[in-house]
């Protein structure tokens, strides 16, 4: 089909609202919904699960399934109402004026079929293009999207790609037929911190270079801060208040944008000094949103009788800024520049005796080189953790950070006793614990060491009442006497994550995620917990909840003085959190120091590169642009010498090729400060800080 | 008394199911007020295509009951008049005495049998052991297919190849040996038997020792309790005076299953086994990724106790779906048994020998082998159908 021209926006969505019908009744998805796209801008929709951003793009889309129906408003896409189109015309549209691009690379790419097949497709099916130029146009785009070798990558199948590839790749079939519009939705959410950081890069230059409008869904309010030139915030259906970048990270005129921002660790918050602000509340239910002000019943400015009075409220313009508006009744009336109201101030817990030392553990794998005929032939081995040799106290929190395949859970396992260590030492409190398998550790030393779990609909058994899972807990750490006393001391234990104490009876599916975890957490701590591995317990929660649980867990650690080992990939988190801060590359601790010095140059090459890579929601900071080239090598087959050798932008700097061929010692920097790197002394002082924070 | 015409046959056999409609319309009523209420079994109620199949399958389950009870049966269906030999339906009783039904409703068989009397006592037999033996095909699966899939490695290999070597084995051609005399001379069908239905109570026990062996004080009355009934049970089930498994005295024996009955139970839970083995272990492998699992063996659960408190549960939706569709196979493997007559007595009203009876005459007389055909395919519809609805519904919100 031809592509029409067309001056104005390219897309105008106006007071759209969408339902779904369910069979016991309708479910309003998205309300009074409206945004503008003009050609060439990036508009950012941010918000939390279930506020009804996808269900935006599927609208653009016109992909509601059976279920759902657009109940008012329009969408105009260059000027044509798209739900006044036919199937056909519809049909025409989408993948050659309108692109989308899902969460899951995977998902979108045909498993049986060659990656070159699928990219000509488009061109070949839109525009009737013949085969040869097709070809051509696919190589010319997957060259565009920086994937090396393009002929061989044409050639292969998606399985052969790595996640970070493959989402490139659909980047790349998103753009074969020049799309006017891009709808991203999540694209970067399943990949990892740096690959997903050269992603996003890449994304934003060929926004550039292609003039595409995109609309980019996304829940991390840092990543909609590089991609984007404005930003719309959506909070239950609506959207609260959309404006340019600077306008609302700056000078936000909702409460529920304010709350947000609060919430989530910016590089100067501090968990004892300015402690995160979570919003209180759970997000409510499509079928139960309050009347009023769907915000009103978590919102600090919440007047009586003005905010939950029956009415739909309207969205006010800012006078003043350039397209900004709001949908508060009270914008006028909120100081808007007021500082935030500071909750007490906690002291930190002093931090104890070494509770947990690790003396060069080491955990190899061997796997059969040969899956069929496994056992006989040659096996390799994979070295999951090499020599992890650290102290943790009482009443301390560790990070361990690292991409995934760093080793970081498989240190976990060895320490819970899922798996033995194939050397070195686990000390606690003086015992060695390193080859007693969990079901040879006697009661204490289990109920001692416990783990909160990452994903919250995962964590809890499904079919049985939170009461019971927390009861079962208590039981096998032998607490309490009886049933009655047990339940006593389970009903105290949601206390003090702070559930209602009726949740004892519900089952986990009528739970939030946020609520779950902090099942999780009791559980955690039913046997009196002294040490508590958290792996990325708030990185699968939404935004505003993230904090609560947090701090939740920050509580604990100081009434229990729990010694947290802390798992993530998230820097911003470690940093606001974490006493002292561990970098994991392949198996290998590449640093290691408190958390200022880790956080400070000099840094490890890759410490830097992640630091660089975490979007971060302030507009008042500067980063240095680091974006490592490639994937994260597998541990099956580690690259000789330093494991990052392969992604490092510094190896230059060393003589003799000396990082390809030997692993780096551990260095003392300054005091407790360790890195893993063949760098001089004089290349570590002469290194920048990544993050600048611009002066106010 | 004059022949009935079509019309007034079926209203006859509508007015002689009475109890099985007035049950139906019970169960079905309270069953739609409370829907809500009632978990999975409610949401049944949302699916036309699952109501049907409950339906169905709830038709033959009371009519089975009843007929047992003697409220729908009109003759004795072992019980030859003479006169009535191959006779069409409708036909009047000659000679019927007082407070005996004047008419064979369906017709009678080749030995002047009533059908319809036989088809609703063979659907007894066909409700009464079908669910069950498809329970003992079940806790066999599940005992085995649990570690097999939670342990994986050597112990996966071995069972899985069993598995498969049984379902590699011809069907039929097994059920011809369990059943030839020499073969049960030599107590293999009785051996058998021993070793499958202890499943059940190693199931039990393991169930029970893995959730409460942290009270010993509440544990131990309870295992004894439950095992000793359920042992009673078993030592009943397969102790046969005079059998080559003739383990307890007489006077202890509670019930006596004769060894036809015994045969078809072993061989259908012996085939069912291996699949219900496979779906479990692939069940297994899967949930035991996740964390709660995870979160139980870090607590330092006992691996029996994640494999039937932590996994078990959490795979009942597809267990289900799939029991149901497997009393279906059950059903049919009972006909198919009864139709080559293995295991049941000649005589016997079940609808597989009833089949086979009718066969012989098919092109003279269509009436014998009619009724019990059409009640196998509706038996057997009606479940396919219910766990089609019972998938649909489990998957929606």
């Amino acid at each position: 089909m031809t592509k029409w021209d067309y001056d104005g926006p390219i897309l105008e969505i106006d007071k759209l609202s969408i339902s779904f019908f369910t069979r016991l009744r309708e479910i309003p998805a998205v309300m009074d919904f409206s945004v503008v796209v003009q050609p060439g801008e990036a508009v950012g929709l941010v918000g939390e699960s279930g506020c009804g951003k996808s269900t935006v793009a599927l609208g653009v889309m016109q992909d509601l399934g059976v279920n759902g129906r657009v109940v008012g408003g329009s969408i105009k896409f260059k000027g044509r109402d798209l739900g006044a189109m036919s199937q056909e015309e519809l049909r025409d549209i989408r993948g050659s004026e309108i692109a989308m691009i899902y969460q899951e690379p995977m998902a979108s790419l045909n498993p049986a079929m060659k990656i070159g097949k699928q990219l000509m497709e488009v061109p070949m099916i839109h525009e009737g293009t013949p085969e040869k130029e097709a070809y051509q146009r696919a190589l010319e785009v997957v060259t565009d999207v920086k994937l090396p070798d393009p002929k061989r990558i044409l050639n292969s199948y998606p399985h052969q790609l790595s996640g970070g590839q493959q989402q490139r790749i659909v980047i790349a079939m998103a753009l074969m037929s020049k799309p006017s519009l891009l709808i991203l939705d999540e694209p970067t959410t399943a990949l990892d911190v740096t690959v997903e950081a050269a992603v996003v890069d890449l994304v934003k230059d060929l926004g550039k270079k292609y003039g595409t409008s995109m609309l980019f869904i996304s829940h991390n309010l840092g990543l909609v801060l590089e991609t984007c030139d404005r930003i719309c915030v959506m909070y239950s259906g609506e959207a609260v208040e959309t404006g340019s970048i600077e306008d609302v990270f700056d000078k936000m005129q909702h409460p529920y944008t304010q709350a947000l921002f609060r919430s989530i660790p910016l590089p100067g918050a501090d968990k004892n000094a300015r402690p995160l602000k979570a919003i209180p509340g759970n997000f409510p239910l499509p079928h139960e949103r309050p009347p009023g002000c769907n915000f009103g019943p978590r919102c600090d400015y919440f007047v009586d009788g003005l905010c939950n009075k029956d009415q739909a409220i309207k969205m006010q313009d800012i006078p003043g800024n350039d397209r900004h508006r709001s949908r508060c009744l009270r914008i006028n009336e909120i100081d808007w520049a007021a500082p935030m109201a500071l909750e007490d101030t906690k002291t930190k817990g002093a931090i104890g005796d070494v509770v947990l030392k690790m003396d060069n553990l080491k955990k190899y794998y061997e796997v059969a080189a040969n899956a069929l005929f496994g056992g006989s032939g040659a096996t390799k081995v994979v070295k999951a953790n090499e020599t992890l040799s650290f102290e943790a106290r009482e009443s301390e929190t560790l990070a361990i950070v690292g991409e995934s395949g760093c080793g970081k859970s498989t240190f976990a396992k060895v320490l819970m006793g899922l798996e033995t260590a194939t050397e070195g030492k686990i000390l606690l409190d003086n015992h060695e614990i390193q080859d007693t398998p969990i079901e040879k550790r006697d009661t204490k030393t289990v109920a001692d060491v416990q783990m909160v779990f990452q994903n919250p609909f995962d964590t809890l058994n499904p079919s049985m009442t939170v009461g019971r899972q927390i009861i079962r807990a208590l039981e096998i750490f032998k607490v309490g006497k009886n049933e009655a006393e047990r339940r006593e001391r389970m009903l105290s234990l949601l206390d003090l994550v702070k559930l209602p104490r009726e949740f004892a009876d519900r089952m986990p599916r009528q739970l939030s995620g946020g609520q779950k975890q902090r099942v999780g957490i009791a559980r955690a701590f039913a046997g009196d917990a002294r040490i508590v591995v958290a792996d990325e317990p708030v990185s699968a929660l939404d935004v505003s909840v993230q904090a609560a649980v947090t701090d939740l867990l920050m509580e604990i650690q100081r009434e229990h003085k729990t010694t947290l080992l802390f798992i993530s990939h998230d820097l911003s988190i470690v940093r606001y959190l974490s006493d002292r801060v561990m970098v994991m590359y392949l198996g290998h601790v590449v640093e290691l120091g408190t958390t200022e010095q880790v956080f400070s140059p000099p840094y490890h090459p890759y410490t830097e590169a992640l630091l660089s890579a975490v979007p971060i929601a302030d507009t008042s900071v500067e980063k240095e642009h680091i974006v490592l080239e490639g994937d994260i090598p597998s541990a099956m087959n580690p690259p000789p010498g330093c494991p990052f050798q392969t992604r490092c932008r510094w190896k230059s700097k060393v003589p003799g090729g000396l990082c390809e061929k030997e692993v780096p010692p551990v260095r003392q920097m300054a005091d407790g400060h360790q890195v893993k790197c063949h760098l001089s002394d004089e290349e570590f002082n002469n290194m920048t800080p990544v993050i600048k924070i611009a002066a106010e | 008394m004059d022949p009935l015409s079509w019309g007034e046959i079926l209203t006859r056999i509508f007015l002689q199911l009475t109890p099985t409609w007035i049950a139906l319309v019970l169960l079905f009523v309270v069953s739609v007020m409370f829907k809500r209420k009632l978990g999975l079994y409610g949401k049944l109620f949302d699916s036309t295509v699952g109501m049907i199949g409950f339906a169905l399958v709830m038709f033959w389950v009371f009519t089975g009951i009843f007929g047992a009870l003697d409220l729908i049966v009109t003759h004795d269906p072992l019980a030859q008049v003479s006169g009535m030999k191959n006779k069409v339906p409708g036909t009047p009783l000659a000679g019927a005495e007082e407070g005996e039904y004047g008419w064979y409703l369906l017709g009678g068989d080749n030995l002047a049998r009533d059908v319809f009397s036989r088809v609703i006592t063979g659907a007894w037999i066909v409700v009464q052991i079908a669910p069950i033996a498809t329970a003992f095909a079940f806790m066999v699966g599940i005992t085995l297919g649990l570690p097999a899939g939670y342990y994986g490695g050597k112990l996966d290999t071995f069972l899985s190849f069993l598995a498969n070597l049984i379902l590699a084995f011809p069907v039929i051609l097994l059920f011809y040996l369990l059943v030839t005399p020499e073969i049960v001379e030599t107590g293999i069908p009785a051996y058998m038997a021993t070793f499958l239905f202890v499943f059940p109570l190693i199931f039990v026990g393991i169930l029970l020792n893995s959730r409460y062996y942290t009270q010993p004080n509440f544990r131990t009355p309870l295992l004894i309790g439950v095992l000793g009934v359920m042992g009673w049970l078993y030592l009943s089930l397969i102790s046969e005076v005079g059998s080559k498994v003739h383990v307890i005295p007489g006077f202890m024996d509670l019930f006596d299953i004769p060894g036809g009955i015994l045969v078809v139970f072993v061989s259908v839970v012996f085939v069912n086994s291996p699949t219900v083995f496979r779906i479990v272990r692939g069940l297994a492998l899967d949930i035991k990724t996740r964390d709660y699992v995870a979160a139980a063996q870090t607590r330092g659960e006992g691996p029996w106790y994640i494999m039937l408190w932590e996994i078990l549960p959490n795979a009942r939706g597809p267990l289900i779906v799939d029991f149901c569709l497997r009393i279906g196979y059950t059903t049919i493997l009972l006909g198919t048994l009864g139709f080559f007559g293995l295991g049941l007595p000649p005589e016997s009203p079940d609808w597989g020998s009833t089949i086979n009876e009718g066969r012989k005459f098919l092109s003279i007389y269509l009436h014998p082998a009619l009724p019990p055909a059409l009640a196998l395919l509706s038996l057997v519809l009606g479940l396919n159908l219910l766990a089609d609805g019972l998938r649909e519904e489990s998957l929606r919100d």
